[in-house]
């Protein structure tokens, strides 16, 4: 027993003794590349947290792993007494305008005219895979959902003839093992992250993407919008390897047939309006 | 009155997304079905197949039902097999819920095949449509 506290001893301060620089990283699960960062290379599903393959862990309801049992019920009730879940902190005139996109069920949802989902919403579709390809320079993110992509420079600054975009500009650095992603140059034409959260060409993100283990990324998305939240909102998700899946073709515009029934609906909103 | 705009930064926890446009603004929750008919025509295309269904209705009628389901993608990923899973004539049932409209349209959510196979369509009721809450409060 002794020997073995003194062997540990003596291993802590043979380790202090070396610079940190050349010092071991500590065993992890986590994959890391030549020049020491973590390794996101891989294809993920994002807003999940089930580990497996695809199959996995999307079975027992063609995604999101429902049972058929469940397939009537959107979302379990929260238990009684639990905190009621925070608004989103959007400025008055806003959050009516949010309100009237619920009451009238997304209709007006960008997504469904096939335009890009913008950033950190396309982070939020798992209905599709993402691959991530790294490079000591450059973080590659290719969305199957709208063939959306993301090609993120590290330790670079944004150009400064920049125009608004649906995905906006994308930087990186590492901060430690996190990725950092300074997104700008928005337009106004996406929503944040679901129904009816619209923002303004003002919208500045920071993500952080941090891998913990072999299977997951921990994802954090700070919105900063002046124009129309009183202060930054926070989105949190994770994303799960999925070894074995192969991005596929995804255009939206193939059929319009969902656009041609929006139309025919609009005729008449109370056949959809909530209120 | 409920305090619309706490101080407390909000965090919002992912809810996965479903679908790629609101089946809720379609298709009624509240209108559950199950069809028996023959495939007259499969449309495997993005961002959503669509399939039609030759549905005897309770007079004997033939009624021809348009049927939407999962993007191409994600029924390949759910064990579907384009031209081979589902074809024109073959004789199937579909579990889902009609439009909102009343109309011979539904999103479908199961299928069962004449081999008494079944594999998910689409997706759950009410997909897209910003769901129970809003993310604001109401004033």
């Amino acid at each position: 027993m002794m020997t073995g506290l003194r062997l540990t001893f003596s291993a802590i301060l043979i380790w202090a003794a070396v610079p940190v620089s050349a010092q071991p990283k500590p065993a992890s699960t986590v994959p890391r590349t030549a020049d020491g960062k973590p390794d996101f290379t891989g294809v993920w599903q994002v807003a999940s947290n089930r580990k497996g393959t695809w199959e996995q862990a999307n079975a027992n309801g063609g995604l999101g792993g429902l049972s058929a049992s469940e397939t009537a019920v959107r979302a379990p009730a929260p238990p009684r007494g639990a905190p009621a879940r925070e608004s989103a902190p959007y400025q008055p005139w806003a959050a009516k305008k949010v309100l009237e996109s619920f009451n009238r069920r997304a209709i007006d949802d960008p997504q469904a005219q096939c335009l890009l989902p913008g950033v950190p919403r396309v982070n939020t579709v798992g209905l599709f895979p993402m691959q991530i390809v790294q490079t000591p320079q450059t973080i590659v993110m290719m969305y199957e959902y709208l063939n959306a992509f993301r090609i993120i420079p590290i330790g670079a600054k944004h150009p400064d003839d920049l125009e608004p975009t649906f995905m906006g500009d994308a930087v990186g650095r590492w901060d430690g093992d996190t990725f950092v992603v300074d997104v700008t140059s928005f337009n106004d034409r996406t929503w944040l992250i679901g129904t009816g959260t619209f923002h303004s060409d003002a919208l500045h993100v920071t993500e952080k993407y941090r891998r913990i283990d072999a299977d997951t990324i921990t994802y954090e998305a700070t919105m900063e919008d002046p124009k129309v939240l009183t202060k930054p909102w926070v989105y949190r998700t994770t994303i799960m390897k999925r070894d074995g899946t192969r991005l596929r073709e995804y255009e939206c515009q193939e059929s319009d047939d969902d656009r041609q029934e929006y139309q025919k609906l609009l005729k008449d909103e109370t056949v959809f309006r909530r209120k | 009155m409920k305090k619309a705009f706490p101080l407390a930064a909000a965090v919002l926890l992912a809810l996965p997304a479903w679908a790629h446009h609101s089946f809720g603004a379609e298709y009624d929750a509240k209108k559950p079905i199950t069809l028996t008919g023959t495939v007259t025509k499969v449309e495997w295309t993005n961002p959503h197949i669509h399939f039609f269904l030759d549905v005897k209705d309770s007079s004997g009628k033939v009624v021809n039902w348009k049927i939407e389901g999962f993007p191409p993608n994600v029924l390949y990923r759910t064990g579907w097999k384009r031209d081979v899973t589902m074809k024109t004539g073959d004789t199937i049932t579909v579990t889902g819920w009609q439009a909102r409209d009343g109309g011979n349209w539904a999103h479908s959510r199961e299928v069962t095949f004449s081999d008494g196979k079944k594999l998910f369509a689409g997706p759950p009721s009410g997909t897209g449509d910003g769901g129970n809450t809003p993310v604001v409060s109401e004033q």
